[in-house]
């Protein structure tokens, strides 16, 4: 009963990482149509970013935000104008391609800059742990978890309350009945990759003093993110949030269990299973993937 | 522009490959050329280093090309084909650790390749694009995995070397020189297997998959099939290369076989050279091997890093700038060689409608029209239910041989629903479909295949070409139904756009025609099958009026050969003119039948399309 209860703590704590990591992804995708296969470049490189402002200035971790979140807006932004936007009426497999590319140059810029070593970001007591009866987990693990619940819901009350967060929805739905009604489609869609990228950007900040910082870390993370956002019905930000605690659960369980390679095994083969037989993800309708096909 | 392809007939041995015209035959002296200085380049020069670039870029040419028969002709972006170069990899390394040799080893590695490949297009086959690239990856992490796991057949994370032997039947040798031959060897016959694929029905049919699958369908091509054996034939050519490269390398461990980045590389020499063509995958690894190569032999380690951001780089740059590869930014004569099904598409213009103008069949042959026989084609209370919405309700009709049966009504009146079912599109939910065959035996046929194969042939009201396609193509896509060889395609695809006056363009991309051309090439796709029952849906919608007597005397003829026809249509003359029978369908139900005089008469049918009030007036 103890192990059960400390899986389910670590398994949610991993899912909150997962959760905050895929909201930028699924964001992307439900408004610009396009899965950024250079998402998790987007966390390294932000996660490097905190590495060196932290240690730069000597400051905690969590102060970074004040420069990377910017940053991370910025370059999304970026992103989106000037290799997304080009390509917006381009074959889907050109889109694929160009994110594809943009990951690969990010990882080994990264690599030809800092090299292959790892990179730690200095803890500032964040690793501090905290017991629950036979569960454990860091206090930085639990901030994550709180930043995750606010993010989506903090997204989620801005696409339906604000003006902005409608015209975003509406460009998602119908990109040119939101043209006709006078919304600048390409600037909602580089404010999305945008929003997008600063989620990615809160993420590294809150992982970055957890984990150690290196070139291939995004590709880590970004695996586990497609899984997922297409278990969530890619698109739905509170879809991702379940998905992500389910396969967090998953994996702490697997990984107990069964060791660290096998619960990878299991995690893409429920990957594959929601692929090949709910495409439009666990909790969606058939309406998620209509843009896709 | 009188075509070139009828000028000289090429050798039979070439005109196997696909070679068939004079042309063709220069293409392929150019790429003759091409490979001969592959092979001969490194044995003049005679350096090591020289020799290794060569033979990476064999290997990588091989390996792209091998990718495009799944990624470029069937359209499936597979970003995990680094999983079959490791299953070859590690199945010759462990063969030959057992004693066997590679030249064994390499076909069993492409035997599991092919078995594993067939085993993921299966159920892959739906996904489009990166749900698809999705997949491949995800399969291709499940291959990285074992082969980490299962320690006792792989040798885990620490991979696996080969024993200490040399000679040719082992595949290693101290020289640079027999494996240069080697993969050279392999890259010939994965170019000879790309070339014979794209230029025989299976190519037509991946490439018809691609464009439109409902169009590929009704055409009666087995699309699940046609992709299913291009995922196994390319995933056994591309784990003969692997075994080859573990040969090569004398080492191999899983975060090097089962790599995505290496996967990556595969599809960005293929996307360089041009996706989808024949030699286009050659000519990105030449273009682009050597610089990586020769960066990395020169800054060595200090560069880590160096040559994977040039790819990534080089990759955006040619998704923006010139995303159909370097094929199609050749001057039109060295593009014929490394494109050649494609070389003779004219220069790519718009045609506008007036230029259709002038498509007008000359001549459409009538003959006597025979008499309407038994029957052919029988309704029988059919119902179809979207959710609560009744689309069709207990519709019966029938239709005799030889005879036209116009179905009207108002939109949204359940008409395309209806023609859906007569094909295999849609299941239905009550009733029956039941066609006789030629001999008179009664069938009831399920899937779009078995339409076709009773010979059911239909036409799309919203036109679906395979854009990419040339018109004598898309006609040759139907015309294999009765003819699997390409010249016997080819001469009843001629012989049909001769017909129907379309001609002029058989090598004009259908993405270029007008609207009326493309409702035009709808019906000479259907005709090329050669259809004992047609289905046509709103072919006249759209038309002028000068072609719309032509039109109909067409489909007259058309009728006048023995087909049957039910044809959907909304231009009342056409009705008239041509139905033998009329059926009137509102809100799913069939309200009114019979002679088209009487049934425009009918007074539920003119309040259907007008309203209460008018019918009373």
């Amino acid at each position: 009963m103890d192990l059960v209860f400390t899986n389910i703590v670590n398994g949610l704590m991993l899912g909150a990482l997962y959760a905050i990591v895929s909201v930028g992804l699924t964001l992307v995708f439900g408004i610009v149509k396009v899965i950024n296969f250079a998402h998790g470049e987007f966390l390294m490189v932000s996660m490097f970013l905190v590495y060196l402002v932290t240690t730069f200035f000597g400051v905690h971790p969590y102060f970074s935000l004040i420069l990377v979140l910017p940053a991370a807006f910025v370059m999304g932004m970026l992103v989106q104008r000037l290799l997304i936007e080009p390509l917006q009426n381009s074959d889907e497999h050109i889109m694929i391609f160009a994110t594809v590319g943009l990951s690969i140059a990010l990882i080994n810029l990264m690599l030809l800059i800092f090299g292959p070593d790892i990179l730690n970001t200095p803890s500032s007591g964040l690793r501090q742990p905290v017991n629950i009866g036979s569960g454990m987990f860091l206090t930085g693990q639990l901030n994550i978890l709180i930043c995750a619940i606010a993010v989506v819901g903090g997204i989620h009350l801005f696409l339906t309350r604000t003006q902005l967060g409608r015209s975003i929805r509406a460009t998602g739905q119908n990109r040119s009945a939101a043209q006709l009604m006078g919304i600048n489609v390409s600037w909602i869609y580089m404010v999305t990759f945008g929003i997008g990228a600063a989620c990615v950007g809160l993420a590294a900040v809150l992982i970055a003093p957890l984990y150690p910082t290196s070139p291939e870390v995004g590709q880590y993370f970004v695996l586990l993110s497609f899984v997922v956002v297409v278990m969530g019905g890619l698109g739905s930000i509170t879809g991702a949030l379940v998905a992500s605690m389910i396969i967090g659960l998953v994996d702490a369980f697997a990984g107990f269990y069964l060791g660290a390679n096998v619960k990878d095994l299991v995690v893409f083969g429920i990957f594959l299973l929601v692929l090949i037989f709910r495409p439009q993800g666990l909790f969606g309708g058939a309406r998620n993937l209509s843009h896709v096909s | 522009m009188p075509s070139q392809k009828q000028t000289t007939r090429a050798p039979a041995l070439l005109r196997a490959l696909g070679v068939d015209n004079s042309a063709d035959m220069r293409g392929t002296l150019y790429v003759l050329l091409l490979l001969a200085a592959l092979l001969l380049t490194p044995i003049v020069v005679g350096d090591d280093f020289v020799y290794h670039v060569f033979i990476t870029i064999c290997l990588f040419a091989g390996l792209a090309t091998a990718w495009n028969i799944v990624g470029g002709f069937a359209g499936q972006l597979s970003l995990g084909h680094a999983m079959y170069y490791g299953i070859g990899a590690y199945t010759g390394m462990i063969l030959v650790n057992a004693g066997i040799t590679p030249w064994i080893g390499m076909f069993v590695g492409a035997a599991v390749s092919a078995v594993v490949g067939v085993l993921i297009a299966y159920p892959c086959f739906r996904l489009k694009g990166p749900f698809y690239a999705l997949a491949s990856i995800a399969f291709l992490e499940v291959f990285h995995v074992l082969a980490i796991e299962l320690k006792w057949l792989t040798g885990g994370a620490t991979g696996k070397m080969v024993p200490l032997q040399v000679g040719w039947e082992w595949m290693i040798f101290r020289e640079r020189l027999p494996s240069l031959i080697i993969v050279f060897g392999m890259l010939c016959f994965t170019l000879v297997v790309a070339q014979v694929i794209r230029h025989r029905r299976l190519g037509f049919y991946l490439i018809a998959t691609r464009e439109r699958e409902s169009a590929a369908r009704a055409a009666g091509i087995p699309t699940v099939r046609v992709r299913i054996y291009a995922a196994a034939i390319s995933a056994a050519l591309v784990s003969i290369l692997g075994t080859f490269h573990a040969m090569y390398l004398t080492f191999i461990e899983p975060d090097a076989a089962f790599n995505l980045v290496f996967s990556i590389q595969i599809v960005l020499f293929a996307l360089v050279g041009g996706i989808g063509t024949v030699f286009g995958p050659l000519l990105g690894a030449i273009l682009l091997v050597p610089i990586t190569e020769i960066s990395r032999g020169l800054l060595g380690a200090s560069a880590l890093g160096l040559h994977g951001f040039v790819y990534g780089v080089i990759l955006m740059l040619v998704v923006v700038f010139m995303p159909d590869g370097i094929v199609r930014v050749l001057p039109q004569r060295l593009r014929a060689a490394m494109d050649p099904e494609e070389f003779d598409d004219t220069r790519g213009e718009a045609l506008d409608d007036e230029a259709m103008g002038e498509m007008h069949p000359e001549s459409v042959k009538t003959g006597e029209r025979p008499p309407v026989g038994r029957e052919v084609l029988r309704v029988d209370h059919l119902v179809k239910n979207f959710g609560g919405l009744a689309v069709t309700q207990d519709v019966s009709l029938t239709l005799r041989e030889g005879e036209v049966l116009g179905i009207i009504g108002p939109n949204g009146a359940g008409k395309t629903t209806l023609f859906n079912m007569l094909s295999g599109f849609l299941a239905a939910d009550g009733g029956s479909v039941a066609v006789m065959d030629a001999n008179g035996n009664v069938h009831q046929p399920q899937t779009p295949a078995d339409f076709v194969g009773l010979g059911v042939g239909r036409t799309f009201q919203i036109v679906q070409p395979f854009a990419s396609m040339t018109v004598e193509e898309n006609i040759m896509v139907g015309a294999f139904h009765r003819h699997p060889g390409v010249d016997a395609a080819r001469a009843a695809a001629r012989e049909i756009a001769e017909e129907l006056g379309m001609a002029r363009y058989l090598h004009e991309e259908a993405r270029n025609l007008p609207i009326g051309g493309l409702k035009r090439l709808e019906v000479a796709r259907v005709m090329a099958m050669r259809p004992r029952i047609l289905l046509l849906d709103e072919v006249m919608a759209g038309i002028n009026p000068s072609d719309l007597l032509e039109a109909i005397r067409l489909i007259k003829a058309i009728r006048d050969t023995g087909v049957s026809i039910i044809a959907i249509e909304h231009v009342m003359r056409a009705v008239m003119d041509l139905s033998d029978r009329v059926v009137v369908i509102n809100s799913g139900a069939v309200i009114a039948e019979g002679d088209p005089e009487t049934v425009v008469r009918d007074e539920a049918v003119i309040e259907a399309y007008l309203g209460k009030e008018h019918g009373n007036a």
